[in-house]
């Protein structure tokens, strides 16, 4: 190895020659077509009210801002720090969990039956989003600090400590939503971890079981049980809840495999679908661009899933692995369950669709997993 | 990171079925699914409003108008929304409007109507009372003052069975108009012309598309359609006739009621019909029935009394349309007709004598039946046109036990009276433009045997057919049957499908649809046989039953033709007075066929007769003398 070579090599090795531009570019495109689907959403709405048609863009778009700032801030240090630190990233999320149940710190919403999040200069920062970057960073560390070559009974039994106190504390905000991305995220880690598969399923046993005990001591909201119900059992339940799908597959479907045009869409329109610009923004996109354009956005989310995974299989070191994993697991549920409500094959929790649906604290999160992300492929040579 | 590797591509495939999941599902939603979805998101956003339209108008034959719209304030209440308030509501209403809690509780409980429905409960609510509940939504929810029109009668209660009236449409016509654009809110025309020609009347009600968000606030508006006049129905009936039928008919009802019938008793006269029919087209140029009503009771509302006095009180009858929806045994009135079948069978001819007895036993016949004639002097040997004239029984009960011979040695079983008498159009809808047409009964061995009450084993005996020779027994008419019959007589074989409808005329003054006359079918009879029956019936008029009423009468300038009826009915109930008449300037071509009819009215010459004079007299005012002769004197 002659010397020009071996420089050429160490500048070949400096971390910002190997940014995966692909991934910020997937980032920005679905981040720019959710800006689109919100004009659509909430224009209509704001011009009717009397306001700027773009106040909920312009608001958006601010937010995303800010997110690339916060992938610059998350790609600039060695991501093995966090290892280091994992214990206390952890556990100040924890805090701030418990922190937003105070009454006078945490905000209460307008129904007054969730508290979950911190009203902050006319932002609401929702702690729980950060939770999940928190835990996949503590889980990361504990399972890249595991010896043998799989997980044993021990190490199972620690990761899933770590994980049930977050869970549970965002479970009794009550945000189902999250509580289903920390399961997801958890599940996806232990896999590429290697945890036997008999582990995974004994696993799987306690937490159908544990379910099925939240839900019959009653530590559920009703409109929660509601919800649930709508999926299980469509008949059942009360014509508000019913409404919600039934608006919301009318929109989808009428979409047709064109898509009635940006803009043309009734339902979208004429504010028939509730939660439009947040957890139902998909509906957008499937009455205005039709079958065609959902499947593109679809494409788009699998570029997306594509290069996490590939980072993590890129990645250094076990602790990047898993932590590339682990946002890979939390951005597949969160597309998955958010899509799946929306079109009518999974149950409505309230999960946002990442980078698409409005509002601040998730973007942000998106973000700064894109950020780690980054951090790790940079890094995967030094 | 062998191992890594292995356990990325299980997460790899996690992901996979996951957009296996959604892809499939959405190309079931956006593909196979999306026209029903389709459609839910049409009738989601789009709402439309509707604007009334103007109804058509009806005018006589010379373009008078008859009913027309008149501008008015409309209470409506919609059931639904009154709450727990619906008895105070109803008070003060009732209080406002002066119209009866009764009549307005009546309107709210019908079933006809959904309780969603704003139903009308008032007609022209003055301003004061609009302001007032304006003012006060809260005492009265779900009740609403509208601006509409509603129907104006100038004629005040004339031809009011020819009419009918309109009201909020019933569930049962919306099911079926709901494809011709038609909603709820809609005015629609039942019985009379109104409901014949709803749809030429009615006009297409205006649309508006409103752009609705799911708040129900119009955010846009889409293209709007005017409404469409309805059509107005130009008649061929005659104002000045109508009211002329109407008056001789209640004044001649009025006048029989002085006199006695043969127990000493006052005549009852308490119902009747004329029906004037133009001979050559069918048209209709009046048409009377009594006891009649004022139109303007649907429009206003019904005062306890006028309700009962249409509805409650079937002896009055007074919505019936004598005219076409009662049917009377007609009496000697039928026997033209039946003569004529006489001779077309060969049972009689146009040249023949034949006796006219006091009693007629049928040949052979040992049950003991006996047939009076009117009197029991035997008059002797006539021809066909003195029975005609005087109106002599026996010589048709004659013709009848040939008949009954006719049929009894026929191997097929038929009796070819009743064949003959149906070729005059009886026991069938005249198809006038007007509904519930009743059809009448020829009585014949088929209708026999379902009737084993009245005939023995359900046989047909001799008398079923001498009775129906002479217009007696079980035949039944309706006045505008023997009308239309009279007609064929009249205008050389043409039996008219009788119209009220001349032509329908569009809002810009063009001409819809034009109501030719239907005047294809024929009787099967000669001119010749016509006008011998035609001839016969004038010396009536000259010497025979009608002789009274026409006293006086300048025949020779209008040409009259007529037969006498007095039918009798069943115990308790007296005679059925007839009168069927031709009339015209040309004796050989009567203008018109009026047939007169009283309930309970007496003989045929004492009461029907002189009302047929009176019409005449108003339908040729420079010609009549206009007296009318009391005809006490029995002529049947």
């Amino acid at each position: 190895m002659d010397l020009v070579a071996g420089r050429t090599f160490a500048q070949e090795r400096r971390p910002v020659r190997h940014v995966d531009w692909f991934l910020i570019v997937l980032a920005c495109a679905l981040s720019a077509v959710g800006l689109l689907l919100l004009y659509s959403a909430t224009s209509q709405t704001l011009r009717q009210d009397g306001l700027d048609p773009f106040t909920r863009v312009n608001k958006q778009a601010f937010t995303i801002g800010l997110g690339i700032v916060v992938v610059i801030v998350m790609m600039s240090f060695d991501y093995r720090f966090l290892k280091i630190y994992s214990g206390f990233i952890y556990l100040g999320s924890i805090l701030a969990l418990v922190l937003v149940r105070i009454p006078g710190l945490g905000a209460t919403d307008s129904t007054g039956t969730a508290q979950r999040w911190f009203e902050i200069a006319g932002f609401q920062i929702t702690p729980s989003e950060f939770t999940k970057l928190a835990l996949i960073v503590m889980l990361g560390a504990v399972l890249a600090g595991i010896r043998t070559s799989e997980p044993t009974l021990a190490d199972v039994g620690k990761v899933l400590l770590i994980s049930m106190v977050p869970l549970a504390l965002v479970f009794l905000q009550p945000d189902i939503g999250t509580s289903i991305s920390i399961v997801a995220i958890v599940v996806g880690m232990l896999i590429v971890a290697g945890t036997r598969l008999r582990h995974l399923l004994v696993l799987t046993v306690v937490g159908v079981v544990a379910i099925t005990l939240v839900f019959q001591s009653g530590a559920i909201e009703d409109f929660q049980r509601e919800r649930l119900k709508v999926f299980l059992d469509p008949s059942s339940v009360s014509a508000d809840v019913r409404y919600n799908l039934d608006q919301s597959l009318i929109a989808v479907g009428s979409g047709g495999l064109l898509g009635k045009g940006y803009l043309q869409g009734s339902q979208t329109n004429l504010d028939y679908v509730p939660e439009q610009h947040t957890d139902f923004i998909f509906t957008v996109a499937g009455e205005e661009f039709g079958f065609v354009g959902a499947m593109a956005l679809l494409v788009l989310f699998a570029l997306l899933l594509w290069r996490a995974i590939r980072i993590a299989w890129l990645a250094k070191d076990p602790f990047g692995t898993y932590v590339a994993a682990g946002i890979a697991s939390m951005f597949a549920i969160q597309m998955f369950v958010n899509i799946g409500m929306v079109i009518g094959i999974m149950p409505i929790t309230g999960i946002p669709l990442p980078f698409l649906s409005y509002g601040g604290t998730s973007i942000l999160v998106s973000f700064a997993a894109i950020g780690l992300l980054e951090n790790i492929h940079m890094r995967r040579f030094t | 990171m062998e191992n890594a590797t292995a356990r990325l591509r299980v997460l790899a495939l996690l992901v996979v079925l996951m957009f296996l999941a959604l892809s499939t599902r959405l190309w079931f939603l956006q593909v196979l699914a999306s026209q029903a979805f389709e459609g839910e998101a049409r009738r989601n956003s789009i709402r439309y409003e509707y604007t009334d339209p103007v109804r058509g108008r009806i005018l006589d034959a010379n373009g008078k108008q008859l009913v027309i719209n008149q501008p008015s304030r409309e209470l409506q209440i919609t059931p639904d929304q009154l709450g727990n308030k619906g008895d105070a509501v109803v008070l003060d209403v009732s209080k406002l409007t002066g119209v009866p809690v009764r009549t307005i509780v009546r309107e709210l409980q019908n079933t006809r109507y959904v309780a969603s429905q704003a139903i009308p409960v008032a007609e022209f609510v003055p301003e004061k009372a609009r302001l007032f509940i304006a003012e006060h939504p809260q005492r009265f929810p779900g009740v609403q003052v509208v601006p509409t029109a509603v129907r104006s009668y100038p004629y005040s209660r004339m031809a009011a069975h020819l009419f009918g009236y309109v009201h909020l449409i019933d569930q049962e016509h919306l099911k079926q108009l709901q494809g011709e654009g038609y909603g709820p809110n809609d005015i629609v025309g039942f019985g009379g012309l109104e409901e014949s020609y709803e749809t030429y009347l009615h006009g297409k009600r205006g649309k508006q598309t409103l752009y609705v968000n799911s708040d129900g606030e119009t955010i846009g508006k889409g293209v709007a359609r005017p409404p469409t006049a309805g059509d107005d129905l130009r008649l061929t009936l005659n104002a000045h006739i109508q009211q002329v039928a109407e008056r001789s008919l209640l004044e001649g009802m009025a006048r029989a009621r002085t006199y006695h019938d043969a127990t000493g008793n006052y005549l009852r006269a308490d119902a009747g019909a004329v029906v004037v029919l133009d001979a050559k087209t069918g048209g209709v140029v009046a048409m009377a029935s009594e006891p009649g009503y004022n139109p303007e009771w649907y429009v206003k509302g019904f005062t306890p009394a006028q309700y009962n006095y249409l509805f409650k009180n079937s002896k009055v009858g007074a919505s019936l349309n004598r005219a076409i929806q009662t049917d009377y045994t007609p009496g000697s009135t039928y026997k033209p007709i039946t003569a004529l079948a006489a001779v077309k069978e060969h049972i009689a001819s146009l040249s023949g004598q034949y006796p006219c007895v006091g009693q007629y036993k049928h040949p052979n016949d040992t049950s003991g039946a006996v047939f009076n004639n009117w009197t029991d002097v035997n008059l002797g040997y006539m021809s066909i046109a003195t029975a005609l004239e005087k109106s002599c029984d026996t010589v048709f009960d004659a013709f009848g036990s040939d008949f009954y011979f006719k049929y009894a040695n026929n191997p097929l079983g038929e009796d070819v009276l009743q064949r003959d008498l149906r070729q005059w159009g009886f026991e069938q809808s005249t198809g006038i433009d007007l509904p519930g047409e009743t059809p009448g009964l020829v009585p014949d061995p088929a209708w026999a045997s379902t009737r084993p009450d009245i005939f023995e084993n359900g046989a047909w005996i001799p008398g079923g057919d001498i009775l129906t020779m002479i217009g007696s027994g079980y035949v039944q008419v309706t006045p505008l049957q023997l009308a239309r019959a009279y007609a064929a007589i009249a205008n050389g074989g043409h039996l008219c499908q009788p119209h009220l409808v001349d032509q329908i005329v569009g809002a810009d003054g063009s001409v819809v649809k034009k109501v030719t006359g239907h005047c294809d079918q024929m009787i099967p009879y000669t001119p010749l046989e016509l006008d011998y029956i035609r001839r016969a019936l004038q010396t009536v008029v000259t010497g025979g039953t009608a002789q009274c009423a026409f006293q006086g009468f300048p025949l020779s300038r209008i040409a009259v033709a007529g037969k006498t009826g007095t039918a009798e009915r069943e115990t308790g109930k007296q005679d059925t007075s007839w009168f069927a008449s031709m009339v015209g300037p040309d004796p050989a071509n009567p203008q018109y066929v009026i047939v007169t009819m009283v309930e309970q009215g007496g003989f045929g010459g004492q009461t029907a007769a002189p009302i047929t004079r009176q019409i005449i007299d108003g339908i040729y005012p420079n010609i009549g003398d206009a007296s009318h002769p009391s005809c006490t004197t029995p002529d049947r």
